[in-house]
């Protein structure tokens, strides 16, 4: 794939496509760095890789109309569901090796809407990959 | 099991479908909850909820 400017990129939420009331999606993927340094004549710290945590977040733009944001986002938070989440970045194509898709089961641990006079009302929301499948990229 | 045939009620897609869509699908029943709790879909027909036909059965 080119580069390319965000424009058209695709994200669901439990079966919801909320792509339109978003405008920012980053994913951050992240092993905690385990010391396992030993002596050594250099003094240079050796690490091994531990516990993996991935998040995806999202810039949603506040929306409280059947089946919007807040309904979409607010009872997965409040009951602590698990859901599907879904990222690519081109919802006219298909996914495929050029257009993959990121996927994965996802929690919410917290839920933070706000708003501030005459600002457009966004806020952000993380899902965090719960189970030992994780957040992954597929091509079909 | 059969399908369900659904509609789109809620103001952005569901799935591949568009708002006022019409679609057949087999959902998990608890995403189907969710989905018509919140205002989504509705089911076409007036087929009660599948936790209500548990009940009913």
């Amino acid at each position: 794939m080119p580069k390319r400017v965000a424009l058209k990129d695709s994200f669901m939420v439990d079966t919801s496509d909320l792509s339109n009331l978003c405008r920012a999606v980053s994913a951050d993927f992240s092993d905690e760095q385990v010391d396992v340094s030993g002596f050594s004549a250099t003094g240079v710290n050796e690490y091994l890789p531990g516990p993996r945590t991935q998040t995806v977040t999202v810039t949603f733009y506040g929306a409280y109309g059947v089946g919007e944001t807040h309904a979409v986002l607010y009872p997965l938070y409040k009951n602590r569901t698990t859901t599907v989440i879904k990222w690519r970045a081109d919802q006219t194509a298909v996914v495929s090796a050029t257009n993959p898709e990121l996927r994965g089961n996802a929690k919410l641990f917290s839920y933070a809407p706000g708003s501030t006079r005459g600002d457009t009302d966004t806020y952000d929301v993380t899902f965090t990959a719960i189970d030992s499948a994780g957040f992954d990229w597929f091509i079909t | 099991m059969t399908k369900t045939t659904y509609k789109v009620t809620g103001e952005v897609p569901f799935d591949i479908y568009q708002p006022g869509e019409t679609f057949e699908a087999e959902l998990d029943p608890e995403l189907e909850e969710r989905a018509l709790e919140r205002g989504s879909i509705e089911v076409v027909g007036g087929r009660t909820r599948k936790k209500e036909e548990v009940t009913d059965a």
